[in-house]
């Protein structure tokens, strides 16, 4: 076992501000991923140099350091693989500066996404990205993983909004990347660092792009009585050019788990819904929600209803982004996948989701982005079943190459985290790996900045690292 | 230095395929860089040409500058070597087009303005009026990150670029990203590569997301005599719900060029102010009242253009930023700023500009904080070594930085084009030695002489 320097790193952080029992390292042994393993310690700092100094610290000792922020991530970049320390920000969450005036705001990355929102709300301005889980995930994981949302659809995922970043290097320097204005002349490492999942620094500072709040919103759910119908109009609206802010998709089987959870007033009897948000001025807003009700009509769409006020529309929304949670209530346990394909594909890939879950007898729910053709399959298992645990990997294997025969990618906004490493292959060729692990062999040269991450191991060729049994380690298959 | 050109024509040649390759000094010379001239210009007909050509000069010490129309190759430091000016006119091909996902891969060597035609076929474009359109290849806008007023609205090609095929100097093709349009798999690549100037690698394929043509566009010029009343409009502007396409700001000197497309003797004493806004007739309808009533209240005066004028000025306007449309004593500047310094900044350029007696025309990305900006020796040549020194000053001081895009020959031995370096830039170096190991690519080109 591996000597954690404890002692120093009370020191550095103050004793309250480190855990080692195991007891109460319980809380760090997962992410959102089902996964689980203890890290050694964690160490809550409170400003860069401790960051610095804990991470000094470990070289010294070799010890592997795992940055986290709220453990909202879904694909295990935040849980340790072979121990380690966890440097946590939840001290680190202040909003450094705002400056309207030049539409952007520094930040440390422990700062909850929402309340960058919140912060400046009064002045007009928001920060775009907006992950379904924006009201606890915090800025710094979204850099890691480069998160997306809804609202990526017109907006752009987390690199479109960050502008410079502040990291922690393996050997404690600290660099500063990118500006707080545009064009910064050298390599765009800040382009490179966000959603490097924690393997190449630790990010402590971030600079951000502040967008003005549209003067309009209006919020439509199509209702429909076939999935075909729904995954039709989304193309349908692709191919015609308008793009909504927000173009979210949710399947009969979600919908009535949701709708028994939060009410938001989703018609029970559906096979499929689309959740459509548009933005803008109030005479674009207007002419677009005509031509979606004209696409949907032309698609065999049931119904278009308009949220008639802000109550409702944020009920439509609420209901969107607590799907998750609200299928808790139907099943023990569910294993979210993230594929992407291109939005053509989205009728052929739903009927291919479709007769995957009745090849291995399974429930497989769909609430995704379908604006950006970037799939969300919940597959329901209960984790006491060992038989239905083995389906559902499979099953979610089986959905992701599929995705990859398409065109697609392996992750459009979860990561490769732990769970995909060895899937990478599926998509990239010994030489695209190479030229990656050169990267990372400039940034983290002694790799013990988030070990088992994102490259592959070479452990388990080709399988999803993923533990959906109950309790005990990481799944250690092929 | 071994004997080169015996050495190319018997080796690459093979590597490359005879008639991909010539030695002639007319085509060499149309790829000179500042007084270099490279031994041989080198036309790879695939990218696996291109990564062996590359591959051919790493393990020989010869140095390539990948290239294609020589629009931006007066930007950069003076290479140390220059043996071989890989030019990817040939590779032109469209791989992928999807109209119906909005995405499509093409080869580098197509130039923008005729992808944009290609694309407006189906009522596609990309919205990106780099400098010199209709000159530049796609490979060279992303290799340099080039942008025009558009990025207010819609970025730069930093934030269109879904992934790209590189060609490496181990003689590989690697691919980075994808072709759909959001994408978390592995390290992005590509970013590395945008803006890299080639020193990195060759790009020799890249996936673009495409945007529906808006079915309108129309543009307003105001007037306004003072930089103050344009910082106001600004502010109002961004203060309302307007998403104007394009807002710019023209100095006198910049009014000139927008309208006659070269800088005049004695340009008008005001400051013009440009303002594009694209979407439904309903919406260009409500934006032109709106922002009327915001001129009116900034005090400007305004006048509508025709579509034609307007066309005709914004892409004067685009030409004016390019460094191959410079006249040899030109000095063209790029200064990026935060976005609420760039009116104060003008000032004290214009000041600095008069006291030299150096000609000053300049067109702000208002909302943006990016500057194009060109000094014309009046007089004394030699002014203009110091003033961009002192300009460079003022963009620092203001939290900002300054590259110089094109100046004559004689001036870059004497300033470094890019600026100080930050101090991420350790990184950078390692990141240049570990792709390129031999300084086969542009070296010394690029910030820090990398």
């Amino acid at each position: 076992m591996r000597k954690i320097p404890l002692d120093r790193l009370k020191q550095i952080a103050g004793a309250a501000n480190v855990l080692w029992r195991p007891e109460d390292l319980m809380l760090y042994e997962y992410d959102g991923l089902s996964t689980q393993s203890a890290p050694d310690a964690v160490v809550f700092p409170s400003s860069t140099e401790q960051v610095v100094q804990i991470v000094k610290t470990a070289a010294q000792e070799g010890i592997p350091i795992i940055a986290r922020g709220a453990g909202t991530g879904l694909s295990g970049g935040a849980v340790v693989v072979e121990g380690g320390v966890v440097i946590a920000f939840a001290r680190m969450k202040k909003i450094v500066e705002i400056d309207v005036e030049n539409q952007r705001a520094r930040v440390q990355p422990g700062v909850v996404n929402l309340d960058l929102s919140l912060a400046v709300s009064d002045y007009g301005y928001y920060y775009a990205p907006d992950p379904s889980s924006q009201k606890a995930c915090t800025l710094g994981g979204n850099v890691a993983e480069n998160s997306g949302g809804p609202h990526t659809l017109a907006y752009g995922v987390t690199t479109n909004h960050v502008l410079g970043l502040e990291m922690v290097l393996p050997d404690g320097t600290v660099a500063h990347t990118g500006a707080n204005y545009w064009d910064r002349p050298g390599y765009d490492l800040t382009g490179l660092i966000v959603g490097s999942e924690g393997t190449l620094g630790i990010v402590t500072e971030i600079t951000v792009r502040l967008s003005r709040r549209p003067e309009a919103v209006k919020t439509l759910l199509a209702i429909f009585d076939a999935i075909p119908h729904a995954t039709r109009t989304v193309a349908a609206i692709t191919a015609r050019g308008i793009t909504p802010a927000a173009l979210e998709m949710m399947d009969g089987f979600t919908l009535r788990a949701v709708e028994a959870a939060t009410h938001a007033g989703y018609p029970m009897d559906s096979a499929a819904v689309l959740l459509i948000e548009l933005e803008g001025l109030r005479e674009a807003v207007e002419e677009e929600t005509e031509q979606i009700e004209a696409v949907c009509a032309e698609n065999s769409a049931r119904e278009v209803r308009r949220a008639r006020n802000a109550e409702e529309r944020d009920l439509l929304w609420r209901g969107r982004k607590n799907a998750f949670g609200a299928l808790g209530r139907i099943s023990p346990s569910y294993y979210v996948q993230d594929g992407v394909i291109p939005r053509t594909r989205l009728p052929e890939m739903m009927d291919y989701i479709g007769q995957v879950e009745e090849r291995h007898r399974l429930r497989i729910g769909n609430i995704f982005h379908a604006g950006d053709g970037n799939l969300h399959p919940l597959l329901m298992y209960d984790s006491r079943d060992r038989g239905e645990c083995e389906r559902v990997t499979k099953a979610a294997a089986e959905i992701i190459a599929k995705c990859v025969e398409l065109g697609g990618s392996i992750t459009g906004e979860h990561g490769v985290g732990m769970e995909k490493s060895e899937l990478m292959p599926l998509l990239f060729s010994a030489d695209d790996i190479n030229a990656m692990k050169k990267i990372k062999s400039v940034f983290n040269p002694r790799g013990f900045f988030n070990p088992g991450k994102v490259l592959p191991t070479g452990k388990m060729c080709g399988e999803l690292r993923v533990h959906t049994g109950a309790g005990g380690q990481l799944a250690e298959r092929g | 230095m071994p004997n080169v050109a015996e050495q190319l024509t018997a080796q690459l040649a093979a590597v490359v395929g005879s008639g991909s390759i010539t030695f002639e000094r007319s085509a060499c010379s149309a790829f000179a860089i500042d007084d270099l001239v490279p031994q041989c210009v080198v036309y790879p007909g695939s990218a696996a040409h291109a990564a062996a050509a590359l591959q051919y000069a790493s393990n020989n010490g010869l140095a390539v500058v990948p290239c294609c129309n020589a629009t931006k190759l007066s930007t950069g430091n003076v290479p140390r070597r220059y043996d071989v000016a890989l030019c990817l006119k040939g590779l032109d091909q469209t791989r992928h087009y999807e109209p119906d996902d909005l995405t499509v891969s093409v080869e580098p060597g197509i130039r923008l303005g005729s992808f944009q035609e290609l694309l407006s076929r189906r009522g596609l474009w990309i919205p990106l009026d780099a400098p010199d359109g209709a000159g530049s290849s796609l490979g060279g806008i992303v290799a340099t990150n080039a942008s025009g007023p558009l990025r207010l609205r819609y970025g730069a090609p930093r934030d269109m670029v879904l992934g790209m095929k590189i060609a490496t100097v181990e003689g590989k093709v690697i691919k980075t990203g994808g072709r759909v349009v959001k994408n978390v798999a592995g390290y992005d690549l590509a970013k590395l590569m945008i803006g890299s100037y080639g020193t990195l690698g060759v790009i020799v394929e890249i996936n673009f997301k495409l945007y529906p043509l808006p079915p309108r566009r129309v543009t307003r010029a105001f007037r306004a005599t003072t930089l103050s009343i344009a910082r106001d409009f600004r502010r109002k502007v961004l203060d309302s719900p307007l998403s104007p396409s394009r807002m710019i700001l023209l100095d006198p000197g910049g009014s000139a060029i927008i309208r006659a497309g070269a800088p005049i003797a004695r340009p008008a004493e005001h400051y013009e102010i440009w303002i594009e806004f694209a979407g439904s007739e309903a919406v260009t309808h409500r934006s032109l009242t709106m922002i009327e009533g915001i001129a009116a209240s900034a005090g400007l005066a305004g006048h509508p253009l025709e579509e034609a004028a307007a066309d005709g000025g914004w892409s004067r306007l685009a030409d004016f930023a390019s460094p191959g449309r410079r006249g040899p004593e030109d000095v063209l500047l790029k200064v990026s700023l935060p976005l609420s310094r760039a009116e104060e900044f003008i000032e004290c350029s214009l000041r600095e500009a008069g006291a030299a007696k150096v000609g000053h025309a300049a067109c702000v990305q208002l909302g943006v904080g990016i500057i194009h900006l060109c000094l014309t020796p009046e007089e004394r040549a030699s002014e203009l070594l110091a003033i961009t020194g002192r300009i460079r000053q003022a963009a620092v001081q203001r939290g900002g930085a300054l590259t110089v895009l094109h100046c004559p020959a004689g001036m870059k031995k004497n300033i470094d084009v890019w600026g100080t370096e930050p101090d991420d830039f350790p990184l950078m170096q390692r990141l240049k030695q570990t792709w390129d190991p031999n300084g086969t690519l542009s070296p010394g080109r690029f910030l820090g002489h990398l």
